[in-house]
Formats: C-alpha cells, structure tokens, sequence
C-alpha cells in the first residue's frame, strides 16, 4: 500500500482493513481493496457474504467497526459533513431492494439528485431530463405515480434512474440486475455501456455472469466477509480457480479477456491473496 | 445480577447520551434550515396540516369539554366556600396554564408523535433514509427538522386554540346555570388573567413541542432492520413523551411558583 500519495493520483475509493461487525455476527472481516478510477468493478461473491455492507461502506452509508475508508486519498471519518455530503452527491447509489422514497412520485424520487446538486434548473428541464432518463432504461409509464404504483422490476429501473441521473463522477450498483426482466437487463447493459464509455468509475456487486463479462475491468470474489481476490478481470478468475462453482465457474467457462492491469490492480493483487 | 444491572444501566447511559447528542443535532440543523437551499418546505408543511390543522377538531371537542366540566364543578362546590369569586382566576389558571398545552400535548403525542416515530422507522426499514444520505441529504435536516418546527409551531397555536374553546366551552355553561352577557363574561375573565399566565403556557407549549417531536424523530430512527420494531417505537415514542412531558411540566410550574 503506498505511505503517500497525492490526491489526484490517489484512487476515488479505497477501503482499508473493514471490518463490520453487527451484534455477534462478523459482516466484513479485515477487507482491504481500491476500486481503480474509470473502470468498472464488479464484486461477486454468494448471499450473505457481504457484497451489499462493502459497497454500503465505499459509499459511505454504513460506518464500519474498525477500518478506514479513503476518498481521493483522505479519511471519510475526517470528513466534514459539508464534505461527506458533496461526496455522496458526487456518487449515485443503487440499492438492491431500490428503496424509492413512497410518499413522493417517480418524478421526484428520479429528479431529488439534480434537485441537490442543480438547484438551478427548471422544472421543465428537469422532466425532460427524467423522462430520457428511464427512457433509455426502458421505462415509458407515467412519472407522477408513486412507487407503490409500479412493479417491483419497474422500481429497480427508477432506483437506477436516480443513481445515475447526475452524471456522478462513482456509481456503486448493488445487484442492479435484480427482479430484471430480459429487455430491462439490456436496457441496462446499454446504459452501463454508455457510463464506461464516459469514464464514469462504476463499482457493481452482482452474480450476473453476463454482466460481470461484459463490463467488469476489474473483479472481486467474496465468500463469509473476506474479500478473497481482486484484480483485473483474467487475473482475478486465475487466482479463484480453486473456488470455482456456480457463477464464477460459469464465468470462467467464457474464455479469456484482454487484462489492463493498472497501478491500483497491482496493490488489489498484492493484498488480497487467496 | 450485578452484572446485568450494571450492563442495564450502561445501555440507558448511553441511550441518554445519543438522545442528547441527537437533540443537539436538530438544533444544530434548526439554526440552519432557513438559510439552506436543501430545505424540506414540503414536509414541514406536511407537517403543520397532519399536527395542527387536522388536529383542530379533536382539540376543540376536547376544550370546550374541559372548560364545561370545570365551571360545572366550580359554580357547584366553591359557593360552598364562599369563594365564588374565584372561579374566573380558577378557570385561567386551569386552562392556560396546565390543561391547555399538557392535553394538547398528550393529544398531538398520541396523534402525531407515534406517526412521526412509525414513518421514520418504516422509512429507516425500507432503506429510504440510506437513500437520502446516499443523494447527500443529511436527513436530519431534512426529515426531522421540517417535523420539528412543525410541530413546535402547531403546539403553540394548538395551545392558543385550545385555550379560546376551554374558556368558550365555559361560556356555554355559564349560560345555562346563570345567563350572563359575553362583555361582563370576558370583563370578568380578562381580569382574572395575568400575562405570566399566557406565557407560562406557551412556555410549558413550547417545551412540550420540542420533547414530543424529538423523542418521536429519536426513536423513529432507533429502528434497525426489522419491521416489528416500527411499532415499538411508537410505544416507545408514546410512553416516553408522556413521562418527559408531566417532568417538565413539574419542572417548569416549580420554576414559576417557588421563583
């Protein structure tokens, strides 16, 4: 791990020593990883075995019991909450089970980030943002509903919506390819194209193999809340053969791929033995 | 058992401690509110609807009640002393003083506190709270401080309006044992009030304000995962309020009495 570092070259996010603890049980044990900047990262790793609390941790939303999380190369926990909050309105988070705020409409939960970071905007451009925004994601339905009103697949869409809908610099995704249709999951996928192509830093936990091939620079396995291999994508699946079942094995069945090791995939590599 | 009682104690300790620290939060982000871009004006309208206009009716129903009861329970048991005279003074006293701002208390408690404490904790259990610190919402600023004023507010004005129907409802009852006209009805009562009586219970309707809807908010987001503790917290919100509210209640008339 580099002593020093500027805070330009420092890594968007980097997560050293997490451990989460919750009552008796051990969430997170002693996890150490940099999420590279510009690059996809995809964490796999069974039910229960953490991915959800780590992505919780990176973006700041759950605080954990022992360990630090850099931002750009500064404590989190030295933040200011002036600062905490400018960086989390420079992130969009998707959760898993979307949690879309039930006494606003889809228009407001959608628009509630550039409404922070925007203030300025009329309302008219604003619903002309949202609308092309879950357009492009394969939402056409009415946006003065509440959630409640939709499906739980529809929901997801406008939790992804709101993730993204501000052009934020880190996008954490928490299994976005759950309670997806097909069509959905392809609207996703084109969306997620887009974000790579813009140079977005993208941290996804899923067991969607599909996704994780297409779009994963960067992979991470986790089992029982230790962080078991990160790397570039060939690497990672290289060092998790002996783990290999279900999804990670079905991954693995899809060949190769082109590996761009960086400077942050080399101190991933370099901690996190198998 | 030393133990336990020791690790008992801890906990309230510490519980008292957050409490403090929260509360201080909510006046922190209080001070602040107007200034900010990020205000939730929606909600502290919201709020002022569901506490104060909406509570209205029951508030009335409840004033005129108690302003009747009192002057049929005067009018019949102080002649007996010779000390009918009093009656106005008594009616004051009662009403503006203790009843008004300690039965709107317990009305808005019972109304508004365990909503409050439900909502947030649904909100905390569905991750909808998460949701607002992951836009870079603080949502104390944003949930809690609009309900706040909200609530302070409403309770003052609740208090006022429970005050002019407690000394109507007693008018009402003046008629039917001794018709007298309004003026020498409100002469009498008007003489009888102080200006410390007035503000002994907006004192007593500001605190009370500020008790229900931070313990309310305090145990809204003291929920953790699961959903059967959402209406815990609502009897945890109920309970405690009530108990805060009769202490300060105590507190602040053995201020006023024994200063």
């Amino acid at each position: 791990m580099p002593a020093e570092r500027s805070e330009t070259e420092a890594p968007p996010v980097e997560l050293i020593d997490v451990t989460v603890i919750n009552g008796s049980y051990q969430i997170l044990d002693q996890v150490n990883i940099v999420f590279p900047a510009d690059s996809c990262s995809v964490i796999m790793g069974t039910a229960g075995s953490g991915k959800s609390t780590l992505l919780k941790v990176a973006a700041g939303l759950t605080i954990p019991t022992h360990g630090k999380v850099l931002v750009a190369g500064r404590d989190l926990y030295h933040f200011t909450s002036r600062q905490e909050q400018d960086y989390q309105a420079d992130s969009g988070f998707v959760f898993q089970d979307s949690a879309l705020w039930q006494d606003t409409s889809i228009l407001d939960n959608v628009a509630m980030p550039l409404y922070i970071n925007q203030p300025g905007k009329e309302k008219k451009e604003i619903y002309g943002l949202v609308s092309s925004c879950l357009r492009r994601l394969g939402y056409d339905e009415e946006v003065n509903v509440r959630p409640v009103d939709l499906s739980i697949g529809e929901q997801k869409l406008v939790s992804i919506a709101r993730g993204i809908i501000h052009e934020p610099s880190i996008i954490f995704m928490d299994d976005p390819t759950g309670n997806l249709d097909d069509d959905a999951t392809e609207h996703l996928f084109e969306v997620l194209g887009s974000l790579k192509t813009r140079k977005a830093t993208i941290v996804i936990t899923t067991n969607n193999t599909d996704l994780a091939y297409k779009f994963a620079d960067y992979l991470g396995v986790i089992k029982n809340g230790k962080l078991l291999a990160f790397g570039c994508y060939d690497e990672c699946l290289a060092k998790a053969e002996m783990l290999l079942s279900g999804s990670l094995a079905r991954l693995k069945s899809r060949g190769q791929r082109a590996c761009a090791p960086t400077d942050a995939s080399e101190e991933n590599t370099g901690r996190s033995e198998l | 058992m030393f133990s336990a009682i020791g690790s008992s104690v801890r906990n309230q300790i510490t519980s008292l401690f957050y409490g403090l620290g929260f509360f201080f939060q909510v006046l922190k982000e209080t001070s602040r509110f107007f200034r900010r871009k990020q205000v939730g004006y929606k909600v502290l309208t919201m709020q002022i609807l569901f506490t104060g206009f909406e509570a209205l009716a029951v508030c009335g129903i409840l004033a005129v009640a108690i302003g009747a009861a009192l002057i049929i329970i005067g009018s019949s048991q102080l002649p007996k002393f010779g000390q009918s005279q009093l009656m106005y003074s008594i009616l004051i006293i009662v009403i503006t003083r203790e009843l008004g701002p300690l039965l709107t208390a317990f009305v808005i408690t019972a109304r508004s506190g365990t909503a409050i404490a439900t909502q947030l904790g649904t909100m905390v259990v569905n991750h909808e709270i998460e949701a607002y610190i992951s836009v870079g919402l603080n949502p104390i600023s944003y949930l809690v401080v609009p309900r706040f004023i909200g609530m302070v507010v409403s309770m003052l004005v609740l208090t006022v309006y429970f005050n002019l129907f407690g000394l109507l409802g007693s008018f009402i009852v003046v008629q039917l044992i001794r018709p007298i006209p309004i003026q020498e009805y409100l002469v009498e009562l008007l003489r009888a009030m102080r200006v410390s009586d007035i503000l002994s219970g907006m004192l007593k309707a500001l605190i009370f304000g500020v008790i229900v809807s931070v313990v309310s908010s305090y145990q809204g987001f003291s929920v953790n995962r699961a959903s059967t503790e959402i209406p815990v917290a609502g009897i945890k919100a109920v309970g405690q309020s009530f108990v805060l509210i009769i202490l300060a209640d105590v507190f602040v008339t053995l201020v006023q009495y024994a200063g």
